[in-house]
């Protein structure tokens, strides 16, 4: 909230400067987030006499002024054709920033230095309207009225000579929501008394209950009503000096009796609502439930039907107002009003804000009530703006109040016990120095523990405007804060250790740092995404129910939809190679129960998905660039496997069923399902915009965990040489590689160390609709030296299976 | 081929056991002595090929050194000879392979020379892999931690409101939860917005004494600006046992702060309020940009906020059914994306969330 310097000072003495009364403020838990210097654009502007007019010796169009600042002179040389001797003006000296130069096109501002015009010195400058952003009239100096004082700054004149502290509130302190407030906190800080406005209020002798009654029927949601009648008022605008308070806070003016009750609500923190007398039925007011479902149209002029829990304020007949939350259009103060009743109430603050947020109404006064105002001020408030009223709008006060309190909310008294506090603080305070402390926040010591047998238990009372305030470590927070948390000494323990199963996070940052290795670049992205992007994989959705827009209203299950964004807006700035990874979560809506649900129906899962495109490898002066393939990304999947102790994998081909991919392959470790590889398909490329082919790889991080062979064990090396031997096989175009692949291993068994396949042939050398496959196989027996005969066996044995199983031959 | 490595590690002890050399006979090892001396000088002066056949011709041609070395041997006496012309045949040898292993050194390097091998052309690179900042910055607060003493633990985005707000004293109804704009999924069904639920999750699941941090995406629903986006990142930490204090807090978090900006840091905590921690804190530290003096990127103040912390409110003991007596404890809680815009000076979080590969190189 905004807080005037000035309008602060009317309650307490300072002499120290705005940052340092920021610090204080800041220091003592009331964040100043901004410092604004409202007439800061005229430092050094000043309301000035012409004294002397005399014409320049060079110069037809120029004049020399002597002008009076004060008891200072100063001579100005000026070109305006309206100036002459007697007039008050806007002078700016050396050193002010005129806000719009008239003689620049875009109006940019300069800064007054000491120049010489045609030879004369001039220490200053006489401005127009438009020179200082007051107005757009050019052609001549702003003359200002006859009797202006002169000698005071522009900005004082102005009434804008003000500092505002942005002050950032936290919910827990509703008791600082006003200068009264903010005063008495700077006020015990400092050791400054606050000066409270002493309220003398002439009634008449007409007793209010002749005129008006109050019905609390809820005396629940409305614990304390309090009013006063005034007649005879005149509505017009209010004096300028309160039009200047309220608008330096951010309030804009209305009228006399709308400008007093903001202005006391400003001051003390306690809304109030001033009602047409006259346009209240039966002058009764009722305080009670809505009933029914009925239209009501509020000062704002909306109309909103009424919920049957909302607390009203209502005449004999109709409501007139939601009750702390904002009044009714039907008695709303207008010129015609000639008599006014003003609400001062203290309202529930849990109804209030049921109310503000079922209406979506967030007003001045149900921020303040929401958070807790103090029920003990309401005559307080009520009386200060009765007098304000009689000596801006005149009118008479009915004699008394209606106060409708059927049960004091009194102070609090809450037990504290010292060694608690110092324990928890790491401090060790006297009870004496507790009970000072805490009186700075008008927290009162009743009871010094003299009877209690520990001497050790102390009891205070606390003011009712601190509804935060309701148990012990309250009070050690208050005692912390008077204290100063600057002031408590560092301390640290020496470290206890305590391990927590945390491998699943250490595997993630292991797994990253291998991906990084392998040259990929990590990203990070939004987990929100368009519905009609996320379903694309799954109709089990997690839906957001009030998303910020709609392209963000469900919870990815995928991590390859927000990749391909990364990947558009790459090739988009001139990025056409990419690896790029993210390791993120992915969520279900999932009603059966599994490993990733905390919360029922509900599931999250750690996901990584690699992404590639454009070259296979980085472009060099004597390698022709490659475009990537399916098979480059199978071989970093499995070079990456390999760096994550991973085995026993299988690749299973398939295609047209996934709705991302055109065709890939579904990875299986030991059995289970750990993701897929995949070229992603046209339609969903242009999709995103995409004109260039994207391979991905999504893999689930927790069946890489599960899988990863755990124990690393030593082998002894092999004794015995490798043989190696080259075989070319040839068997029709349409077999998948893998099958001769399996009859190789299960032909050579424990002796195949190791095989390759280097070529793949199709063409004249052999016979059409066949291809020759060339592999290099390396065998080794582990206990002996492999004689020539044994090899030719198993050599035998590979051809046989070949010819046997897979139809095929081998290519001499 | 560099000279030192082609250097002849050549020794030829001349050992004598039990003979009587003669007069002719130390001669004829003196001679062999210099040659040998000779030739291991000379060859290392040789630069080229035809500097090697003049080396040829002195020593290894059929008039040269070792040529006449052989044909004085006749003078030797007969007992004398063999010793002596195992001596000269060593010799020979040497200065052979001396001559072979220089010729193959001059060979090669006319071979690369006929290559015309352009050496500054570039060379072939690999891709190169980056981490992206975010996670960089969570890594180096981790690591400052684990060092201290903290363990680690997680807990799901979709939470309840349960564990979300009530438990961690916000009251239904109360204006507390403003300060956190939530998106929701069902009625009591939300998107975390911050990550201290998982402390409930841990003190339900355990006794004291605990000592955690808590990293997590978070959400928040704010509109998307230069300044907030709808999600971010928290490392919330937690330590509760016997005797904990508001002292041990700032004793913590201030060893903290210095390891991770710097011992030279100044420091303050002012107070401020959460609904789970009462004393509530936030810890400021002074710009290093300005060094406090005052700028854009600490909105003149001179201070940067990196924190918010307090004691763990007794209301949160009883939702977990820790006894508030027994034990006290500490939480405090950062924004990795906040602490990452500081560190490097970026201006707009949005850029985090864009990963331009142009951006993401740079870290
Ligand atoms: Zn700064």
């Amino acid at each position: 909230m905004r807080i005037s310097l000035n309008w602060l000072k009317q309650y307490i003495d300072l002499t120290i400067s705005p940052s340092e009364l920021a610090h204080h403020l800041t220091m003592v838990g009331l964040e100043v987030e901004n410092i604004e210097d409202l007439g800061g654009k005229y430092n050094n502007f000043f309301v000035g006499k012409v004294l002397k007019v005399e014409k320049h010796p060079k110069a037809d169009k120029l004049v020399i002024c002597e002008v009076g600042i004060g008891k200072q002179q100063y001579q100005i040389v000026c070109g305006a054709p309206n100036v002459t001797p007697g007039q008050k003006v806007a002078v700016g000296l050396i050193g002010a920033t005129v806000p719009r130069n008239q003689h620049d096109s875009d109006g940019k501002p300069f800064t007054l230095s000491q120049v010489k015009l045609r030879g004369v010195d001039s220490y200053g400058m006489i401005c127009s309207e438009y020179e200082l952003e007051l107005g757009e009239d050019k052609e001549g100096i702003m003359v200002l009225p006859p009797d202006s004082v002169g000698g005071i700054p522009l900005a004082e004149y102005l009434h804008i000579d003000d500092i505002i502290f942005e002050v950032g509130i936290t919910p827990n302190r509703p008791d600082a929501m006003s200068h009264l407030g903010i005063a008495r906190e700077v006020g015990a800080l400092l050791n400054r008394e606050v000066m409270i406005p002493k309220i003398e209020l002439k009634e008449n002798n007409e007793p209010i209950s002749n005129f008006a009654t109050v019905d609390v029927l809820d005396s629940v949601n409305c614990p304390r009503y309090t009013a006063r009648v005034i007649m005879d008022v005149e509505i017009g605008q209010s004096p300028e000096w309160m039009q200047n308070r309220l608008k330096a806070v951010g309030i804009r003016p209305v009228n006399n009796v709308v400008d007093i009750t903001n202005y006391v609500l400003m001051e003390c923190g306690h809304p109030l609502h001033a009602f047409d007398y006259d346009k209240i039925s039966d002058h009764k007011i009722i305080v009670k439930c809505a009933t029914k479902k009925e239209s009501f149209t509020t000062l704002d002029h909306k109309v909103r039907i009424l919920q049957s829990d909302t607390l009203m304020i209502c005449d004999a007949k109709l409501p007139i107002a939601i009750a702390g939350v904002m009044g009714g259009e039907s008695t709303e103060i207008s010129d015609a009003t000639t008599k006014i009743i003003i609400e001062s109430a203290y309202f529930n603050p849990r109804s209030i804000r049921r109310t503000s947020k079922y209406y979506g109404v967030n007003t001045d006064a149900s921020q303040r009530f929401e958070r807790g105002t103090d029920p003990n001020i309401t005559a307080w408030a009520v009386d200060r703006a009765a007098q304000l009223i009689n000596e801006i709008c005149g009118g008479e006060t009915l004699q008394g109040r209606v106060d409708v309190y059927p049960e004091r909310i009194s102070e609090k008294e809450i037990n504290l016990r010292i060694k608690t506090t110092n324990d928890l603080l790491g401090l060790s305070l006297s009870a004496t120095t507790i009970s000072e402390l805490l009186s700075k926040f008008g927290v009162q010591l009743i009871d010094d523990g003299s009877k209690d047998s520990a001497k050790e238990l102390l009891r205070f009372k606390v003011p009712t405007f601190r509804p935060d305030i309701e148990r012990e470590i309250d009070l050690i927070e208050e005692i912390a804060r008077a204290y100063g948390y600057d002031n408590i000494k560092l301390k640290m323990s020496s470290s206890v250790h305590f391990l927590y199963d945390h491998h699943s996070f250490e595997y993630i940052d292991e797994l990253r740092q291998q991906i990084i290795g392998r040259g990929m670049m990590e990203v990070v992205t939004n987990s929100m995404q368009d519905v009609s992007v996320a379903s694309l994989t799954t109709d089990k959705i997690v839906k957001i129910a009030n998303p910020i827009s709609k392209d963000m209203e469900a919870l990815r299950p995928s991590l390859i939809p927000s990749m391909l964004d990364i990947i558009h807006h790459n090739i988009d700035h001139g990025i056409a190679n990419l690896r790029l990874f993210e390791i993120g979560k992915v969520y279900f809506n999932d009603h059966i129960t599994n490993e990733f649900q905390v919360i029922k129906g509900y599931s999250e899962e750690d996901r990584v998905v690699l992404a590639f495109s454009g070259n296979a490898y980085p472009s060099a002066w004597d390698q022709k660039p490659r475009s990537l393939d399916v098979f480059d990304i199978k071989g970093e999947i499995l070079t990456l496997f390999e760096k994550i102790s991973l085995d026993n994998i299988k690749f299973i081909p398939y295609s047209n069923t996934d709705a991302l991919t055109e065709y890939g392959l579904t990875i299986e470790i030991n059995g289970e399902y750990a993701g897929l590889i995949g070229v992603i398909r046209s339609t969903i490329l242009s999709k995103f915009n995409i004109e260039q082919d994207v391979f991905i790889s999504e893999l689930i991080v927790s069946v890489l965990e599960r899988n990863r062979s755990k124990k690393k064990q030593f082998k002894s090396l092999p004794k015995f040489p490798i043989v190696a031997r080259d075989i070319a096989i040839v068997v029709d175009d349409g077999l998948e590689i893998e099958k001769i692949e399996s009859e190789i291993i299960s032909a050579a068994g424990k002796i195949l160390n190791k095989f390759q396949l280097f070529d793949v042939y199709i063409g004249d050398q052999i016979s059409p609709g066949k291809k020759s496959c060339a592999y290099g196989l390396e065998l080794r027996a582990e206990d002996h030296t492999m004689t020539q005969d044994e090899i030719d066996k198993v050599m035998q044995k590979i051809i046989d299976r070949i010819q046997y199983n897979l139809n095929g031959t081998i290519r001499k | 081929m560099t000279a030192g490595k082609s250097r002849p590690r050549l020794s030829i002890t001349i050992m004598v056991e039990d003979f009587f050399i003669s007069y002719i006979g130390n001669t004829m090892l003196n001679k062999i002595g210099k040659i040998k001396q000779s030739a291991i000088n000379d060859i290392q002066t040789i630069r080229s090929l035809s500097d090697l056949d003049n080396y040829r011709i002195k020593y290894l041609a059929r008039k040269g050194l070792v040529a006449d070395l052989f044909d004085e041997l006749r003078n030797v006496s007969a007992e004398e000879r063999p010793h002596i012309g195992k001596i000269a045949n060593e010799l020979r040898n040497q200065v052979q392979s001396l001559f072979d292993e220089k010729k193959q050194n001059l060979e090669s390097n006319v071979k690369h020379e006929q290559k015309r091998l352009d050496l500054t052309l570039p060379g072939r690179l690999s891709w190169v892999g980056t981490q992206h900042p975010l996670t960089q910055t969570l890594d180096e607060i981790k690591r400052i931690f684990f060092r201290m003493g903290f363990g680690i633990a997680t807990g799901p985005e979709i939470e309840d409101d349960y564990h979300n707000f009530e438990a961690l004293n916000f009251p239904p109804d109360h204006p507390a939860r403003d300060m956190q704009d939530t998106f929701f999924i069902s009625d009591k069904v939300l998107l975390r917005t911050h990550t201290s639920p998982v402390q409930i999750r841990i003190m339900e699941n355990q006794p004291p004494p605990v000592r955690v941090i808590i990293p997590g995406r978070v959400y928040r629903n704010e509109a998307v600006s230069a300044r907030s986006y709808c999600l971010f990142h928290q490392v919330e930490g937690l330590y509760i046992d016997e005797g904990v204090t508001f002292s041990e807090l700032k004793g913590t978090l201030v060893a903290f702060a210095k390891e991770f900006y710097g011992s030279d840091i100044k420091y303050r905590f002012r107070p401020s309020y959460f609904p789970f921690t009462e004393p509530s804190a936030e810890m400021d530290i002074t710009c290093f940009l300005c060094k406090g003096k005052g700028c854009r990127m600490c909105k003149q103040t001179g201070w940067l906020e990196i924190l918010g912390c307090g004691m763990v409110d007794p209301n949160v003991y009883k939702f977990v059914g820790y006894d508030p007596e027994k034990y006290s404890g500490y939480a405090f809680g950062m924004g990795i994306e906040r602490i990452t815009l500081l560190r490097y000076s970026i201006d707009d979080i949005r850029i985090l969330f864009e990963n331009d590969v142009r951006f993401l190189k740079q870290f």
